[in-house]
């Protein structure tokens, strides 16, 4: 209610005929006064609650908690590849999650398999500098290849680090392998990959040097 | 008005004993008086420093944060690193500022305040001076700490600063006619206008509960004018930083700034000082009528702790104050007080002198 309501302007019948009459109501505000105070004491009473729970504060100690960080389930920091315990990934090489990324940030290199004749998997690059971290290739993959972790500790000095290559094998995926009976011929159908194996787009595409400490820039967590 | 049948507290105040002195050995009046600057400097750098701590980490914990963690234990030394760091800061002065002025206006701010901290009484035997007028004097001085602001606003030559000093302005002598009818109150009752005085006529109870809810409203009525009066939230219009980018100390630094701040904190000290002094007893310890045994437990416990304690409960309700509630509109404050603060103030202070009249109030002497 604003000042100006405190007169409320209605018609009566008088004489027969409709006459406009001013009603002044002064004491409407001051009614409400108590409903006012009401309030404030329960805004001090909520105030004066999270004070008095110092155990429900949400600020953490960032670097010295490392070892014990909890995250929030959805929490999304690094879109990693699911390599299984035998480290095999589940990717086809089918695009999806390329055409899904709005960014342009995923590039699939497939490459004809040697064996089975069909395309497979060479190079999965992953852009981190432009990623969004949204999630679509996640929920684009049919195949759930691949998944987002919590491992958010990415900075680095040099920018081309910044460009992973996701799987660490190039070759057809874990249900063609697990078909195969002969562990010579498996290995044959897998090539190594490292992490930073993928297009390098600075300096004339000569490979950052990684410093000691950067050997492994990435803490992987357990999801 | 001393209470009859009650155990004499007697006050000696720094200012008595130079006094004493200046007879026989000048040099021990000049001695106490170095002392008493030196206590009043010492306790406005501490007083600053634990109540920017204070209020951090405060103000922290009301909204589920942990405010200064890294500086020493639970950043127990951040006041100390800033207080560095503010020294140490480059003192800007706008080009086409009044400079003279420019220095006056913080340096009026702090000087108030100190003026103000040299009257409190702290305890019986821990007072300045015990000036005659005391609270004609507090009131006095609390209408020119809004000069100190204004002429910061003004000689910055900036809207912005400008506009803080003005509604800074029109608060303080907005609610200066609230602050004043509560404080007459409790004149009346005390019959004495001496900071001592009051606090030695509380010795059958405080006035905030002997008064029968006349002394309640008073001092409802003078925290909101004294929260308005040192313009902290939700009454912060004149440094407003979502209207006015930093109000009347936009264009002010390094020391300067440090000198605005330091009186804004003391600044609490001091109203929850008065208060406590004026409704709460000050160093007066709970005292009940003529209840012997309780009386006697309660003076175990010396003045000035009393007093610290009063002090530091008022600060944290100011500072819940602070972290509660929302800042209000200009249009919202002038309402505030002259059209609900007044009018009660006034229908209190009557009712007031009736109370003392027909002698309604606990234990009338």
């Amino acid at each position: 209610m604003t000042e100006f309501q405190q007169i409320e302007r209605k018609q009566i019948t008088f004489g027969g005929k409709p006459v406009p009459v001013a009603v002044v109501h002064p004491l409407d505000r001051a009614s409400k006064a108590p409903s006012v105070l009401k309030g404030l004491v329960r805004g001090m009473r909520l105030t004066l609650g999270y004070f008095l729970r110092p155990w429900k504060v949400v600020t953490r100690q960032y670097p010295e908690n490392r070892q014990t960080l909890r995250f929030p389930q959805r929490y999304r920091a690094m879109l990693t590849m699911i390599h299984d315990s035998q480290g095999f990934h589940r990717c086809t090489a089918c695009k999806l999650c390329e055409k899904a990324c709005p960014n342009g940030s995923i590039r699939v290199i497939t490459q004809k398999g040697l064996l089975e004749g069909v395309n497979k998997l060479d190079q999965y690059i992953w852009r981190m500098d432009s990623c969004l971290l949204c999630n679509a290739c996640v929920q684009a993959c049919p195949f759930g290849a691949l998944k987002m972790t919590h491992s958010f500790e990415n900075a680095v000095y040099d920018r081309r680090l910044l460009v992973y290559n996701l799987n660490r094998y190039a070759g057809p995926p874990a249900k063609v392998l697990a078909a195969e009976p002969d562990t010579a011929k498996r290995r044959q159908m897998m090539e190594p990959r490292g992490r930073f194996d993928g297009p390098l787009p600075l300096n004339e595409g000569l490979k950052p040097v990684l410093a000691k400490t950067q050997e492994s820039p990435v803490r992987e967590t357990s999801a | 008005m001393m209470s009859v049948g009650q155990p004499a507290w007697e006050v000696v105040t720094v200012a008595d004993r130079a006094e004493y002195w200046l007879e026989s050995h000048w040099y021990f009046a000049v001695a106490y008086m170095i002392l008493a600057v030196l206590a009043v400097a010492a306790m406005v750098v501490a007083l600053g420093m634990g109540l920017i701590y204070g209020e951090r980490k405060i103000a922290a914990h009301f909204q589920c944060r942990m405010g200064p963690m890294r500086v020493g234990y639970h950043g127990i030394l951040q006041s100390i690193a800033d207080t560095i760091k503010l020294l140490l800061k480059e003192d800007i002065v706008p080009e086409r500022a009044d400079k003279v002025l420019h220095l006056v206006g913080p340096f009026l701010t702090l000087v108030v305040t100190i003026l103000i901290l040299g009257v409190l009484p702290y305890s019986p035997l821990l007072q300045l001076a015990d000036v005659s007028l005391g609270v004609l004097y507090l009131t006095a001085l609390s209408g020119l700490s809004v000069l100190g602001l204004l002429l910061g606003g003004w000689s910055s030559n900036n809207k912005w600063s400008l506009l803080g000093g003005m509604r800074a302005a029109a608060q303080v002598i907005s609610y200066e006619i609230t602050a004043t009818l509560a404080l007459l109150v409790v004149t009346m009752f005390a019959g004495t206008l001496t900071l001592s005085g009051i606090v030695q006529s509380q010795a059958q109870g405080w006035w905030v509960w002997r008064a029968h809810g006349v002394g309640l409203l008073s001092m409802g009525l003078f925290m909101i004018a004294a929260t308005a009066e040192i313009n902290r939230t939700p009454f912060d219009i004149p440094e407003g930083e979502s209207e006015l980018t930093g109000g009347f100390h936009t264009e002010y630094s390094g020391l300067r700034f440090a000198f605005f701040f330091l009186a804004e904190f003391i600044n609490m000290f001091v109203v929850a000082g008065i208060t406590v002094t004026l409704f709460l007893g000050g160093w007066m310890p709970l005292r009940i009528g003529n209840w012997e045994t309780f009386n006697n437990l309660m003076g175990l416990i010396p003045p000035s702790l009393w007093f610290l304690g009063k002090v530091v409960v008022m600060v944290f309700v100011l500072m819940w104050f602070r972290w509660t509630f929302p800042r209000m509109r200009v249009d919202q404050l002038m309402r505030l007080e002259w059209k609900f603060l007044l009018p009660i103030g006034f229908i209190n202070l009557f009712a007031a002198a009736v109370i003392i009249l027909c002698k309604w109030y606990f234990f009338p002497v």
